[in-house]
């Protein structure tokens, strides 16, 4: 385009405007931390924030949660589609949530996205989105029983809150204060992104921020291509089982990744079909997914915009759990994320072991609600808990972390035990959980939590309760996750179940897959893992040969 | 006034004791004047270079004056506690904790600190997991007793790291903050069964909730106790040596000094005391100078530190995160970014320029140095440009190689396909544009729009990068110190003895939480009250700040809003919620008015004012301006577009009135000021540069 030759600009210009672009979204996301009033977004920082350009394309995304990627890419791509771009006005703000019109990848990441306009040209969009702990205690059969489905529809025109709009979607929530002062964060936010890109664009003229914009998606293309280029050619596949426990059984998934030159493909074949249960991923979910692994093996400090995904294709068969059609439910999409992550990383092994990681702990997400006795309202209490990491190819995977695209916060026990009517019972490391290697894969954690005063329900499970995490090159696996409930709790029904007043549910996500022979491993490491009851006396003996 | 009192010279002194520098500042009671010695570090055992820096420097004024000198306050800001906690050289510490949450200091809170790099690790856990000891006790949320302490396992976990040699301990228990009956009972059974150890009690250290934060705050300063006390105990001994008895105070993280007694147990306190006696400098400059509105800028040769003060009150965080270490103290609100004059310029995979955060630090420091480093620093492209003398600097005491420096750029150049002069003014605007990132930070983000306030320009590589970044931010004035190079010194002159008391309490603000707050209040008074007199602050200089943190019910972050002195009644409960909601709208935007608000953490700040450095007036200058112009050079400026003919100043010979238009350039020893073309600096009465335009 002639437009573009006109602003090409120097790489200092690209740099100097690149580096504001960031500012605007890290400024965003620390103004929806702070504003948040639920627990989840403000403690567990369970939110992420992007700027657009005009045509939709990422160009800045502030790092928080890699999966959330995936509804930031589809948000722009649905409103662009369904709305008429030239009705779109000044202070119009779009929301939605839907995972198939919405752009979402699960219906509580719900997702505001408002034009940015500039000398009366619509020149860039800002966007955020937050996991709203809501739409509790719902089938999950299909996406109609998983809460409101919301398409992207204008909640403000021309800065006027449409209150008819507002009062249908908090009557269809569980917690509407929160989500109404969660809304309200996430305005400021937007706001805010709002104007700072103006501001640029009053210093530097539109054009050229435009301009710097796009280059900088250049720019992130070549380095990610750089990167690509480093991993040798060639044809690379790893094929693993995979469990969750809102599915019986096990599914066979494989992965088939080829790099070419500066190119990578990664297929899922016979990925297997949709299941009536929500683990089911839509395909921006695939995507987010996907990226998350290839910025890890390429090059971690890549950007996070549209010019990194140019060289990256992803495909899964149409109508498979990895690439889902309505009305599948998909609510717990990262439980086959995080295994395809794991995977992508195993089929890399042998060209860049020091890269990759043996397989992480799946998720393990907790959820309790109830009448507060304290207070009289519904709460909803929600968690996703880490576990071990896999080892690398030269050190041990992290203990008790969140792994691969799940970066969440923890809720310290004081802040959960001052606003919820439970209390935590114990919060530790779980000895030998972490596969054995000459690398250690990372232990897994426990978390006891007791009702008090109240009977609550509750949804506790994840994946990896049949398969271990695996280990790489003669590592062993972790251990395997499981769920405990106290003495007498009735049984759960999956994930679904009921606590008396007392009673307690502890939440064992799975411990790191090791990395190489256990009998190679320093043995200095064996005795310091035995001093501090990381391994059992038995382990250091039978599976490191430790001579006593 | 006796005979004696007129012949001995009463100075003030204070030192900043640096990895590379210790400057010794003195301040001259009797004339009101400022004196500057600098000296190299004895890291090893830094007591030497102070004690050293200080009977040089004391003799250096003694035969200036002909008078003889006497030394009646000592203020001090080290790095001891920071560089023990980088290299990890702290005590091997042990913890007694709840049972049931030993891990709570290796889980932190889950988050991995990098996303995407997945061969990350985690920051050394300060104390190994055989060394952190369970005992049965429980607190519930709301301070009632769930489990009894069980002395008998208290007694067994002190006995075990007894005899595994530990002679630190740190004790966090859950809510401990609420009631730290548990706490304060353990206190007492480590000393009858560890005499002599050093004991870190959480709700001493840090009464907040959040019990990762505090139990990590607890156990840096722990770890860094004994290090502490044994720099303190040798260096008091040196000062007596050469003859000074004033008592040290060391400056604290919060902007204030306290007693070598208070540090000794408190140390995690002086994690950031460097930056911040450099802020306190900023402070008194700036108000001097008739600026109680100020954005500090710092900018040394590997780091920049940047702050803000607002009507004359430097902004306080109330915890931080310090070397990857959370830390739940009141802190002033520096943030630092990891480039500075030294930092290399590179291209990196993409094609785009980068600065930083690698660094050619002091050795071998930037190309032109001449001693080995061939990438391209900050500082080789000012040298390039001209803007730093091509041939020397430090008064002649360095050479520089102006044609190395240039080869280097000219290498990055070939690589942007630009020329070299472009490269290099390339290299400072990635700076200006790293560094106006940094101010945001501390700005905007908090709320406060840069252009309301003055900026103070310091440190090595602070003034001469200055103006640009003023005018990036749109900040219409810029003041540069008379002596750029030791702001914290200075500050240490300056400083108020300041100690921050909190206490968590969860209260409704409202009739209901009223009482509360006034019983915690003056629980916290009570406190404050022994610490001045531990401190022997005398009634008439003793201060009481107090301020409450508060959020909407069910927010998770609270915001410090100032509470006046009185009883809490209806009408300052209004008040108190004005304020609330004043602050909250500034910060984020917008205020939820049918949402309680709900206090969460009471604070005094206890201030013991000390008689300040009065920093004399100086008349106006006599002779004109050009007298102090002692060369002309070239320098490239981008607004010219090329090389210009600048007149270089020398700032010793600049006096109160002097006015220059730029382009121009200020030379000091250490220092060296741009003046950009439209912008006009004037010399104020206490030889500050004021930069206009």
């Amino acid at each position: 385009m002639l437009d573009k030759a006109k602003t090409q600009l120097d790489p200092i210009t690209v740099e100097v405007i690149g580096s504001a672009l960031t500012t605007i979204v890290e400024e965003m996301g620390k103004a929806i931390i702070r504003a948040a009033y639920s627990t989840n977004i403000k403690e567990r920082q369970d939110c992420s924030t992007a700027l657009f350009d005009a045509e939709g394309r990422t160009i800045a995304q502030a790092e928080h949660i890699p999966v959330h990627l995936g509804s930031l890419l589809g948000i722009a791509e649905h409103v662009f589609k369904n709305h008429d771009l030239s009705t779109v006005r000044p202070g119009d703000v779009f929301v939605g949530n839907d995972a198939y019109t919405g752009g979402g990848t699960h219906l509580n990441d719900i997702v505001f996205l408002e034009p940015i306009f500039h000398g009366g040209k619509l020149v860039a969009w800002v966007t955020n989105l937050a996991h709203h702990s809501d739409f509790v205690d719902r089938g999950h059969a299909h996406i109609f029983q998983e809460g409101l489905r919301i398409p992207p529809v204008r909640l403000y025109r021309e800065g006027v809150l449409q209150e008819d709009l507002m009062q249908l979607i908090l009557l269809n929530c569980q917690v509407p204060r929160e989500r109404i002062n969660d809304f309200r964060a996430q305005m400021a936010a937007n706001r805010l992104g709002v104007q700072r890109y103006q501001a640029l664009c009053d210093k530097y003229g539109a054009e050229t921020v435009r301009a710097a914009g796009a280059q900088v998606l250049d720019y992130t293309e070549r380095r990610t291509r750089a990167g690509i280029a480093q991993i040798p050619d060639g044809t690379y596949s790893f094929r693993h089982d995979f469990d969750s426990n809102l599915v019986d059984g096990v599914m066979d998934l494989k992965v088939v990744i080829e790099v070419k030159g500066d190119e990578i493909f990664v297929d899922f074949p016979d990925a297997p079909e949709q299941v009536r249960a929500p683990i089911n991923m839509v395909y921006t979910a695939l995507l987010a997914t996907v990226y998350f692994a290839v910025k890890a093996v390429v090059d971690p400090d890549l950007p996070a915009n549209a010019g990194f995904h140019r060289p990256i294709h992803v495909s899964a068969p149409l109508g498979s759990v990895l690439n889902s059609t309505p009305p599948a439910a998909v609510y717990s999409r990262t439980d086959i994320g995080q295994r395809l992550v794991d995977m992508i990383f195993a089929a890399l092994a042998d060209v860049v072991p020091e890269r990759i990681a043996a397989a992480s702990t799946g998720g393990t997400l907790l959820t309790t609600s109830g009448i507060h006795p304290r207070t009289g309202r519904f709460y909803v209490y929600n968690e996703m808990h880490g576990g071990g990491m896999g080892a690398r190819a030269d050190k041990d995977g992290l203990d008790g972390v969140q792994v691969n695209t799940t970066n969440t916060a923890n809720l310290p026990i004081e802040a959960l035990e001052i606003e919820h009517p439970v209390m935590v019972k114990c919060y530790e490391l779980v000895q030998d959980s972490g596969g054995a290697g000459q690398y250690r894969g990372g232990m897994t954690l426990r978390r006891r939590v007791e009702m008090l005063d109240h009977t609550a329900r509750i949804s506790a499970g994840g994946t990896n309760s049949i398969v271990p995490p695996f280990g790489l090159k003669g590592g062993q696996d972790g251990l395997t996750a499981r769920v405990e409930l106290s003495p007498g709790a009735k049984p759960l029904d999956r994930r679904a179940g009921i606590l008396q007043p007392g009673e307690w549910v502890g939440m064992v996500a799975a411990g790191g897959g090791g990395f190489g022979d256990p009998k190679k491993r320093d043995r200095a490491l064996v005795e310091r893992d035995l001093r501090e009851e990381r391994i059992s006396r038995q382990a250091a003996v039978e599976i490191y040969g430790l001579k006593l | 006034m006796t005979a004696q009192d007129e012949t001995t010279l009463k100075l003030r002194v204070g030192v900043d004791s640096g990895g590379t520098f210790t400057d010794v500042c003195m301040f001259d009671e009797t004339h009101g004047e400022i004196h500057v010695w600098k000296v190299s570090s004895t890291p090893q055992d830094p007591s030497l270079g102070i004690a050293g820096g200080i009977e040089q420097g004391v003799a250096e004024v003694a035969k200036a004056t002909g008078q003889k000198v006497d030394v009646v306050y000592f203020g001090h800001g080290t790095t001891v506690a920071t560089n023990a906690l980088i290299v990890g050289r702290g005590a091997e510490t042990g913890l007694i904790t709840t049972k049931g949450f030993r891990d709570v200091l290796e889980l932190r809170r889950q988050k991995r600190d990098s996303l995407y790099d997945i061969q990350t690790q985690k920051p050394r856990i300060l104390v190994t997991r055989d060394k952190r000891l369970e005992v049965s006790e429980r607190v519930r949320f709301d301070g009632s007793i769930h489990t009894a302490l069980d002395e008998e396992e208290v007694r067994a976990a002190a006995r075990k790291l007894k005899a595994d040699g530990i002679t630190t301990v740190a004790v966090c228990f859950l809510f401990s903050f609420v009631e730290p009956a548990h706490e304060k009972r353990v206190k007492e059974i480590l000393a009858e069964e560890m005499p002599g150890a050093f004991v870190s009690i959480s709700h001493e250290v840090a009464p907040e909730f959040r019990e990762y934060e505090r139990l990590s705050t607890t156990v840096v300063n722990a770890y860094l106790g004994p290090i502490m006390k044994s720099y303190l105990s040798k260096l008091q001994p040196r000062l007596a040596e050469i003859g000074i008895d004033a008592h040290p105070h060391l400056t604290q993280s919060n902007g204030g000094v306290i007693s070598s007694e208070v540090a000794q147990n408190f140390p995690a306190r002086t994690v950031l005391s460097g930056p911040a006696a450099g802020v306190i400098g900023a402070l008194s400059v700036g108000g001097l100078a008739g600026f109680d509105n100020v954005i500090t800028f710092d900018m040394g040769g590997t780091s920049t530190d940047v702050s803000l003060i607002d009507r004359g009150r430097p902004q306080m965080s109330n915890d931080a995160v310090v070397h990857g270490y959370p830390l739940k103290l009141p802190m002033l609100d520096i943030h630092t970014v990891g480039a500075g004059g030294g930092s290399i310029a590179h291209i990196d995979a993409g094609g785009l320029l980068k600065v930083g955060p690698r660094s050619a630090a002091a050795d071998p420091g930037p190309v032109c140095y001449g001693r080995g480093n061939e990438e391209p620093t900050v500082t080789d492209a000012n040298v390039v440009l001209q803007v730093l003398n091509p041939t020397h600097l430090l008064n002649g005491r360095m050479k520089i190689d102006q044609a190395r420096a240039k080869a280097a750029i000219g290498r990055l150049a070939d690589q942007l396909g630009l020329g070299v002069m472009e490269t290099a003014q390339g290299i400072i605007s990635v700076v200006i544009a790293n560094m106006a990132k940094a101010i945001r930070v501390i700005s905007v983000e908090r709320g406060y729009d840069p252009r309301d306030y003055v900026m103070l320009g310091f440190g090595g590589a602070g003034p001469i990068h200055a103006a640009r970044l003023a005018r990036e931010l749109e900040i219409p004035r810029l003041v540069i110190p008379k002596y750029p190079g030791i702001m914290c010194a200075l500050g240490l002159l300056l400083t108020d003895l300041r100690t921050n008391l909190s206490l968590t309490r969860l209260l409704p603000l409202s009739a209901d939480g009223a009482p509360g707050m006034e019983s915690g209040f003056a629980g916290l008074e009570e406190r404050a009250q022994d610490w001045f007199a531990q401190e022997a602050i005398p009634e008439e200089r003793r201060s009481l700040i107090r301020s409450i943190d508060m959020r909407y019910g069910g927010q998770g972050y609270e915001l410090t809003v100032p509470c006046p002195a009185g009883p809490i009644d209806g009408a300052a409960l209004v008040k108190l919620r004005e304020e609330f909601e004043r602050i909250h709208k500034q910060v984020y935007g917008y205020v939820a008015a049918e949402e309680p608000v709900q206090v969460t953490t009471l604070r005094i700040e206890a201030v013991g004012l000390v008689p300040k450095a009065d920093l004399k007036a100086h008349p106006p200058a006599t002779g004109p301006v050009d007298a102090a112009v002692t060369a002309h050079r070239e320098v490239w400026l981008p607004e010219t577009g090329g090389f210009t003919n600048c007149p270089i100043y020398d700032r010793a010979l600049l006096g109160p009135g002097h006015e220059i238009t730029g382009p121009a350039i200020i030379d000091q020893m250490d220092s060296t000021t741009l003046v950009l073309p439209g912008q006009v600096a004037t010399v104020d009465a206490h030889l500050n540069l004021i930069i206009e335009g």
